[in-house]
C-alpha cells in the first residue's frame, strides 16, 4: 500500500525524510504523543504475556489473530523450516573468527539465499509462501552464529519448544527457564513490528523492484545492524555496564547531560513520550535480574533512566526499547555483540508484512536528489 | 514534480516542500555533488562532467576516480596512477572467499553468489573491533576492485574453470573479460566494457543505491550497504531488467519474427524489457552511444542479425510505446553489448554491479558526512482498536 496510496499531495519534510508520510498501512499504528503501539488494532500491552511469538507473527503478517487450526498450521510451517541448508552453516568455517558476529550471520544468510529454490519466482503467491522459511532459517542461523562465538558447534532444534524457547536453547545450549522463555517471548512480541523505521523502509525499497522476500529481509538486516539502529541496544547496554551502581549512574548522567552528551537507547524519531515497549518489558527485566542476583544492574538502569528523562523528558527524549532489551538478553546469557540479532528475528516479521502489503500494486521506490552546485543561484 | 522546485541549487534549506508521487517520485531524499541527472533533458553528469564527454574518452578506472575522489580526468595524474594501482591490487581475494563461492552450485544466480562473496569479503576486511564511524575511503576504493575480482571468480566457476588471478597490472575491464572468455581480450572489447561501466556508474537514487544509502544512514558496516544494494539490484524492475532484455531478444531469429513478437507482446498486455523508466519521459540519452557500439560489435563478432533484431524491436516498440510516454532505456542496448562481450543473460546484472559500485560508493560516502537516519511515516488505515477476548489464547 505504501507509496501507491493517494497521498499525492504536497508535503513538507526534513532530512532523512523526517515527517514525510510515505503512504498507508494497515499493519501497525504508532502514536508518538500518547505512547501507544497497536498491531492490526491490538495494543501491545494487551498482547504481551498473553500470546506467543507464533501468534503475533501470524497477526502481523496475515492481519488477524489465528484460530486454533490456523495456529497449528502456522506453527507446523515454522517448525518445518528449522533446518537451514548445511552449506549455510558451513560458511562459518570460511570466515575469520574475529569478524563481527553480524557479518558472520550475514554471510550465512547470503549463502542460504543461494540455496532458496525457485529463485526467479517473485509472483505474489510465491512471496506469500516465504515468511515461515525466513523466520525459522534466520533463527537457526543466528543461534549458530552465537554458538560459534563460544567456539561451540550448532545444536539441532528441539521440536517440543516454541520459536522463542527453541532459539534460546539453540543459541545458549541450555533449556531456558520458564521466566527466561517468557521474558524473551515478550521481547519478540513487542518488537515484531514498528512501522517504516529505516530497516523496514530499506526492505520496502528492495521489494519495490520485484525482488524476492529474502532479499528484502537481508537489506532490512543491513540497516538494523547499524550502530544507530539495531546496534543501539548493544551500545545502550555497554553504557550501562560501565556504571558501578545507581549513585555513579546519577552522577555520570548529570555530568554527561551538562556536556550535551547523546545517550544510546534514549530518544526516538517517532515517540516523544515514554516508549510503550519499555513499559511492557521492564517488569520482565526486573524479574530476571532479581532471580539472576543482579538487582544492582536493574537499579543502575532505573537511576540512569530517571536522571536522563528528568532532564531531557521535557524535550521529548525518553528511554526507547533499545535501553531495555539488553537487560533481558544479558541475564539469559546472550553475548553483547550479538544483541542486535534477537531484535532482527522479531522485527523481520514487520518488514515482511510491509513488503507483502506493498507488492500488489507498489511502484518502484526511487526518490530524487538535489544536485548541489555552488555556482547555482542561491 | 512540484512546480518551481529547483533540483539544482547552491544549498538546501530543510525542511523542503515538494509533491509526493507514487514510489516517492518527486521526494528529495539526498543532496549530492557526485552526480546530476537533469530531469528536463535526461542528461547525466558526474561531478559536473557530462557523461557524453566521458564516454569512450575516459576508462572506467578514471571515472571511478572522478566519482570517488572527485578529481577530473587529466586533472590529477599522480592521484589517478595511485588510484589505479590500489584499485587493481585490491583484487586479491582471500582463498576462503573463493572457496565459499566454489562450494555453491555453479548454476546459482550470479548476483546471489556475488552477494555472498561480498559478505564474506567483508568478514575479512573488518573485525568486530573496527570503528565503523572512521574514515572509509580505503574501503570504497577496495570494494570496486573486490567486486570486479568476485565477478571474475563467479564467471570462472560458472564455466567450470579453475580460479585464476588477473594478469598483474591489467585493468579491471581486462581482468573481468579474461575470466569471462578465458582468453586475453581485444582492445575493442576492453574499450566496450569500460564504456558500459562508465555509463552505468551512477544514475540517481535508483533502488540499489537508495537501499545502500538507507543502510549507511544507520551506520552499518559498509559491506552490509553493498549486500543490501545487491539485494535490490537483481529486482526485475531494476538491474534484473537487463537480464530480461536478453531473455526476450535472444530467441528472436530475424527482423520479421522480432516485429511479430513486439506486436504480439503488446497485444497481450506484456512488457518489452529495456523500455520505460520512472525518471524519464524521453529516450535515455545514453542509448545513442550504446546503439552505435552494439551495431559495430555485432558486425565484428559475426552476429549482425542480433543488431538487426534489436533495431527492429526498438523501432516497433518505440512506435507503439512513445505515444504513451514509454521510451527506450539504457538496459536495452546495454544488455546486448554485455552479451556480445561474452555474458550469458544471468551474468549481466553482476557485470552492471561492478560499474555501479563506483557511483554507489561515492554517493554513500558523501552522504555519510551529514546523513540522518531515513525514517518516513505511514498513515494507519487498518482496523480500529480491539482487544483479545477472554484470557488469551496461549
Amino acid at each position: 500500500m505504501i507509496g501507491s496510496s493517494q497521498i499525492l499531495a504536497e508535503q513538507s519534510y526534513g532530512r532523512g525524510l523526517e515527517g514525510l508520510v510515505a503512504g498507508d498501512t494497515a499493519i501497525s499504528e504508532i502514536d508518538g504523543i500518547a505512547g501507544r503501539l497497536l498491531y492490526r488494532g491490538y495494543p501491545i500491552e494487551d498482547l504481551v504475556g498473553r500470546v506467543s511469538f507464533e501468534e503475533v507473527s501470524y497477526l502481523v503478517l496475515f492481519g488477524e489473530m489465528p484460530d486454533a487450526n490456523q495456529l497449528e498450521d502456522w506453527s507446523a510451517e515454522l517448525l518445518r523450516w528449522r533446518h537451514p541448508p548445511r552449506t549455510a552453516l558451513d560458511a562459518l568455517q570460511r570466515v575469520p573468527e574475529n569478524a563481527h558476529p553480524l557479518a558472520q550471520f550475514r554471510t550465512m544468510m547470503t549463502v542460504a539465499a543461494c540455496l532458496i529454490p525457485e529463485p526467479e519466482n517473485t509472483e505474489l503467491d510465491a512471496q506469500w509462501r516465504r515468511p515461515a522459511r525466513i523466520l525459522s532459517w534466520t533463527a537457526a542461523l543466528a543461534a549458530c552464529a552465537i554458538r560459534h562465538l563460544e567456539g561451540a558447534e550448532p545444536l539441532p532444534p528441539r521440536d517440543d519448544l516454541g520459536y522463542a524457547a527453541n532459539f534460546l536453547y539453540q543459541a545458549t545450549g541450555r533449556t531456558p527457564s520458564a521466566d527466561e522463555a517468557a521474558a524473551f517471548e515478550a521481547s519478540l512480541v513487542v518488537q515484531a513490528e514498528h512501522g517504516l523505521h529505516a530497516a523496514a523502509f530499506a526492505a520496502l525499497v528492495v521489494i519495490s523492484t520485484d525482488a524476492d522476500l529474502g532479499s528484502a529481509v537481508l537489506a532490512g538486516m543491513g540497516a538494523l545492524s547499524g550502530a544507530r539502529h539495531g546496534g543501539a541496544n548493544q551500545l545502550a547496554f555497554e553504557m550501562l555496564e560501565q556504571l558501578d551502581g545507581p549513585d555513579e549512574a546519577r552522577a555520570w548522567a548529570r555530568d554527561a547531560l551538562a556536556r550535551g552528551h547523546r545517550f544510546p537507547g534514549f530518544g526516538h524519531r517517532v515517540y516523544k513520550c515514554p516508549d510503550p515497549r519499555v513499559r511492557a518489558l521492564e517488569p520482565y527485566a526486573a524479574a530476571l535480574l532479581e532471580v539472576n542476583g543482579n538487582k544492582r544492574l536493574w537499579r543502575t538502569y532505573l537511576a540512569l533512566r530517571e536522571e536522563i528523562e528528568g532532564t531531557l523528558g521535557a524535550k521529548g527524549i525518553f528511554a526507547n526499547v533499545d535501553s531495555i532489551t539488553g537487560l533481558i538478553y544479558h541475564p539469559i546469557g546472550l553475548p553483547v555483540s550479538a544483541f542486535p540479532i534477537p531484535f532482527c528475528l522479531a522485527i523481520q516479521t514487520g518488514w515482511m508484512a510491509h513488503c507483502l502489503e506493498y507488492l500488489p500494486d507498489g511502484k518502484v521506490i526511487a526518490p530524487g536528489s538535489v544536485y548541489i552546485d555552488s555556482e547555482s543561484r542561491a | 514534480m512540484s512546480s518551481g522546485f529547483d533540483w539544482r541549487a547552491a544549498k538546501i534549506d530543510w525542511p523542503v516542500t515538494t509533491d509526493v508521487g507514487p514510489g516517492l517520485a518527486g521526494v528529495v531524499a539526498a543532496e549530492t555533488r557526485v552526480m546530476w541527472l537533469d530531469p528536463s533533458s535526461g542528461q547525466l553528469a558526474y561531478r559536473g562532467v557530462p557523461v557524453d564527454s566521458l564516454a569512450n574518452r575516459a576508462d572506467f578506472e578514471e571515472v571511478a576516480h572522478l566519482l570517488i575522489a572527485g578529481k577530473g580526468p587529466g586533472g590529477d595524474s599522480q592521484g589517478l596512477a595511485s588510484f589505479r594501482r590500489q584499485v587493481r591490487s585490491s583484487r586479491g581475494l582471500p582463498p576462503d572467499v573463493v572457496e565459499l563461492i566454489r562450494a555453491l552450485d555453479p548454476d546459482t544466480h550470479p548476483t546471489r553468489m556475488l552477494r555472498a562473496g561480498v559478505s564474506a569479503v567483508g568478514c575479512h576486511e573488518l573485525t568486530v573491533d573496527d570503528d565503523l564511524s572512521g574514515d572509509r575511503q580505503w574501503r570504497e576504493l577496495r570494494v570496486v576492485g573486490q567486486t570486479a575480482a568476485l565477478v571474475s571468480a563467479i564467471c570462472r566457476h560458472r564455466a567450470g574453470r579453475e580460479p585464476r588471478d588477473p594478469e598483474p597490472g591489467c585493468s579491471l575491464a581486462e581482468g573481468v573479460l579474461a575470466s569471462l572468455n578465458d582468453r586475453p581480450p581485444t582492445a575493442d572489447e576492453v574499450r566496450a566494457l569500460d564504456l558500459l561501466w562508465v555509463l552505468y556508474a551512477a544514475h540517481g537514487l535508483d533502488p540499489p543505491t537508495f537501499t545502500s544509502m538507507i543502510v549507511a544512514s544507520c551506520l552499518a558496516d559498509p559491506y552490509y550497504n553493498i549486500v543490501a544494494g545487491l539485494s535490490a539490484l537483481r529486482g526485475p524492475k531494476t538491474g534484473g531488467a537487463a537480464e530480461t532484455v536478453l531473455d526476450q531478444l535472444l530467441p528472436l531469429r530475424d527482423p520479421m519474427e522480432a516485429e511479430a513478437w513486439v506486436a504480439q507482446t503488446l497485444a497481450d498486455g506484456g512488457v518489452i524489457a529495456g523500455f520505460g523508466h520512472h525518471a524519464y519521459r524521453m529516450p535515455d540519452p545514453r542509448v545513442v552511444v550504446l546503439r552505435k557500439e552494439v551495431a559495430s560489435m555485432a558486425r565484428t563478432h559475426g552476429r549482425p542479425e542480433l543488431f538487426e533484431v534489436a533495431r527492429t524491436v526498438e523501432v516497433a516498440a518505440t512506435g507503439a510505446l512513445a505515444p504513451r510516454g514509454i521510451y527506450i532505456n539504457v538496459n536495452f542496448y546495454g544488455a546486448l553489448l554485455f552479451h556480445l562481450l561474452g555474458a550469458d543473460p544471468p551474468l549481466v546484472p553482476c557485470l552492471v554491479a561492478v560499474g555501479r559500485m563506483a557511483g554507489s560508493a561515492a554517493l554513500v560516502r558523501e552522504a555519510l558526512d551529514g546523513i540522518r537516519l531515513y525514517r518516513p511515516l505511514s498513515r494507519y488505515v487498518g482496523p480500529a482498536e480491539r482487544r483479545l477476548s477472554g484470557e488469551g489464547t496461549s
